[in-house]
């Protein structure tokens, strides 16, 4: 018996140790350390400062704008850290928050920065606030101050190839003759009449949890103020999904999608990357996808930079709304820290910011090197890749849909799941509108 | 042992030996341990400054989530997979590697190095080859079995997870079994020859017996390692295809840190780590029972 108590005992050190380690989380991360967030130099002028990057495509321009801000200013150095890809930036904020390490500046989702309110500056008094794009700054605000700085429009839709649309329509191809599903079921038709595919539905689950399937949501109204009533019944329960015709309608555009999906065959096993090379190199006409893929699209183009945007249309009649407009919204927010951060630390963070908006290098950098789509008025300096141009097109032209941006966390990989299994034909319609409608009941 | 009558000599004897690791575990173990427990009981979302109690809401939640326990189900079945497959193999592994092949050394390091590839890195190797490699010679050689990835299809990328985990831990549960075939007195054998035994009498009725403190290690190592599964998980299939191969620490990682659940997200983990003790428990216990002396 006495064996067996020394044998239990390193047992269940071991499996501690293990359980700690692996799903504890809440104190086992102190050691990273790779940040200099809280190493001010008390003595001397000399800042630093630093940043969490969640949009990991421009993760090089940034650091080259570190470089560039600091010879502007000699006495701040900013440095950039990366979120690791695959994660949500919120994960990785808080886990640096819960080691007591907090970078000085975040780069969140608009949904995440209510969650941090209590540890970030008000940025309500800095000079950018006026100078933002209408309701740029509304989810971030809380009452009555404004947390968040707005870095990036982004939109998406059906990004389409016009060398492969050319050929197909014999001619120049107009983006304005889509207002229907029909007439994309007719494009997709001349596309493979042409020889190529079609389009190439990509199946991860953020595109399809967080970005195709919310268009359902914000085409529901016009009016922001009818979309977050519907929302609310939705959280409720008291809305028959079932019978929606927005939803329905989406959800037929999308079966039809799944007829001319060039992976059709095994719809699940493409990955992102994918993307990019069969509709830069001509093989399909059109990706399900959004203005952020330009970097890698840029790397297979055969179509010599004409690449544009088509909305994903939920009926057959052109005037409904959702059929001629494209989802875009801001999506990325900076946020400064005030629980860990010296004061000299918190100014430095907000002159970077003032630097992206005011200072010539600061929006070449914003709009040239990393492709953003500014959300400042006073950036006059047109998009540098051909899906901004369309986005800012659309935009333009008032053709733009308000996507869904502060949906709950978890919402895009439970609603992204169902999504793949009814891309895989493994549930139903049914199925999915359920799991849907379970989802919102059951989330916090 | 230093005999001393008074009491503070001898804690300070003691304190000085083992003060430093004993301060460690604390730190490192025993109190977020405790402060994992105290969590469970809160409504915490992993970033507000402050909670509230709410008991023991979170347990019954934990009962009450149906996901978890379907993906316990599913890391079960896992874990009893692995630990036959994983231990089949090494042994077998390690038996035709001590009959004196030449160059067996070689092939002994060869089958080990996949267990000093991290899990991470070796998902996304693993990953290339079953949606990349295989689909491409599936396609050219018309192997209907390969021609599609494996890791689109629920059943199939369930058992591209065991696949790579018998290549992960197969070489270190070899070596293992290699240092418990070695120790097996070679008298005894002989012995047995002379008295006419073959080699399948002798494997059964006297290597195998004489081995059971390696299988003993070698399966809790197995099992532990298979219900503590994420790293692999994470990379290979990132739960895919829609969730259906979602093992529980990745479900318990999910609940606390994307569906911002902290409470019941620890809650989950505790109530994973008794069931998963219990289980070890159980299994070196009747282990035990089965060792012999030679």
């Amino acid at each position: 018996m006495k064996r067996w108590n020394g044998l239990s005992v390193t047992v269940i050190f071991v499996l501690l140790a293990m359980i700690v380690s692996a799903c504890g989380g809440s104190g086992g991360n102190s050691g990273s350390g790779e940040t200099g967030a809280n190493g001010a130099n008390a003595s001397g002028k000399a800042v630093k400062i630093s940043l969490l990057n969640s949009k990991g495509e421009i993760q090089t321009q940034l650091e080259e704008a570190a470089k560039v801000f600091h010879e502007d200013n000699p006495d701040i150095t900013l440095e950039i850290m990366a979120a690791p890809a695959g994660t949500s930036p919120f994960e990785r904020a808080s886990t640096l928050y819960a080691s007591g390490n907090p970078p000085t500046m975040m780069m969140l989702d608009t949904g995440d920065v209510e969650k941090f309110k209590d540890r970030i500056l008000d940025l309500s008094e800095e000079k950018w606030n006026a100078d933002a794009v209408e309701n740029a700054t509304n989810l971030t605000t809380f009452d009555g101050k404004n947390y968040g700085f707005p870095l990036a429009i982004e939109g998406y839709g059906f990004i389409y190839n016009k060398a492969v649309l050319d050929e197909a329509v014999g001619g120049s191809f107009d983006p304005s003759t889509v207002k229907t599903r029909d007439d994309l079921e007719n494009l997709f038709k001349q596309i493979e009449a042409s020889g190529k595919k079609a389009l190439i539905i990509s199946p991860m689950d953020w595109s399809l949890g967080a970005h195709f399937l919310p268009l359902a949501y914000a085409g529901q109204n016009k009016d922001m103020a009818e979309v977050n009533q519907f929302m609310d019944s939705l959280k409720a329960g008291t809305e028959d999904l079932s019978g929606n015709a927005v939803l329905n309608g989406l959800l037929d555009t999308f079966d039809m999608m799944k007829q001319y999906n060039i992976d059709k065959k095994s719809p699940l096993a493409g990955v992102y990357e994918r993307g990019p090379e069969v509709l830069g190199k001509g093989e399909v006409g059109i990706w399900f996808q959004g203005n952020w893929a330009w970097p890698q699209i840029q790397d297979f183009d055969t179509a010599n930079g004409a690449y544009g945007f088509l909305p994903v249309p939920i009926s057959n009649n052109p005037d409904d709304y959702g059929n001629q407009e494209i989802s875009s919204a801001v999506s990325k927010r900076i946020i400064v820290d005030k629980e860990k951060s010296t004061p000299e630390q918190q100014e430095a963070a907000k002159k970077f910011l003032n630097w992206i908006v005011y200072e010539e290098k600061g929006q070449d950098f914003l709009v040239n090197q990393a492709s953003i789509i500014p959300a400042f008025k006073n950036i006059t300096i047109p998009a540098a890749d051909p899906l901004g141009q369309s986005i800012q097109d659309y935009i333009a032209r008032g053709k733009s849909q308000e996507s869904m941006s502060n949906l709950p966390a978890d919402h895009w990989a439970k609603v992204g799941a169902s999504m793949q299994k009814y891309l895989n034909d493994s549930g139903d319609r049914a199925t999915l509108i359920k799991e849907i409608e379970e989802y919102w009941t059951s989330v916090k | 042992m230093i005999k001393e009558k008074e009491w503070w000599p001898r804690l300070r004897t003691r304190l000085l030996f083992t003060g430093p690791t004993l301060f460690a575990f604390l730190t490192v173990m025993i109190v977020p341990f405790i402060y994992g427990i105290y969590l469970t009981f809160t409504n915490w979302d992993g970033i507000a400054t402050t909670h509230t109690l709410v008991g023991f809401e979170n347990y019954g939640k934990v009962f009450q989530d149906e996901v978890f326990w379907k993906s316990f189900g599913l890391t079960l079945k896992y874990v009893l997979f692995t630990v036959i497959l994983v231990n089949t193999v090494a042994f077998l592994l390690a038996f035709g590697l001590t009959r004196g092949l030449k160059g067996q050394n070689i092939f002994r390091a060869g089958f080990f190095i996949p267990n000093l590839v991290g899990g991470i890195v070796l998902g996304l190797i693993w990953q290339f080859i079953f949606s990349n490699v295989l689909v491409f010679i599936g396609e050219k050689a018309g192997i209907p079995l390969f021609s599609t990835s494996w890791l689109a299809d629920p059943q199939k990328a369930f058992w591209a997870l065991i696949i790579v985990t018998i290549w992960q831990y197969a070489g270190y549960m070899m070596v293992i079994y290699i240092a418990g075939l070695m120790s097996v007195p070679n008298d005894i054998l002989e012995a047995a020859s002379i008295d006419g035994a073959n080699g399948w009498t002798k494997l059964r009725t006297m290597t195998l017996p004489l081995m059971v403190p390696s299988f003993i290690v070698c399966i809790f190592l197995t099992l532990q390692r298979g219900f503590m599964v994420y790293d692999v998980n994470l990379s290979l299939t990132k739960g895919g295809p829609f969730k259906s191969t979602e093992m529980v620490s990745m479900h318990v990682y999910e609940k606390a840190f994307l569906s911002r659940d902290y409470g019941l997200g620890q809650a989950e983990a505790l109530v994973l780590f008794l069931l998963v003790a219990v289980i070890t428990l159980l299994q070196v216990y009747f282990g035990k029972k089965m060792e012999v002396e030679a």
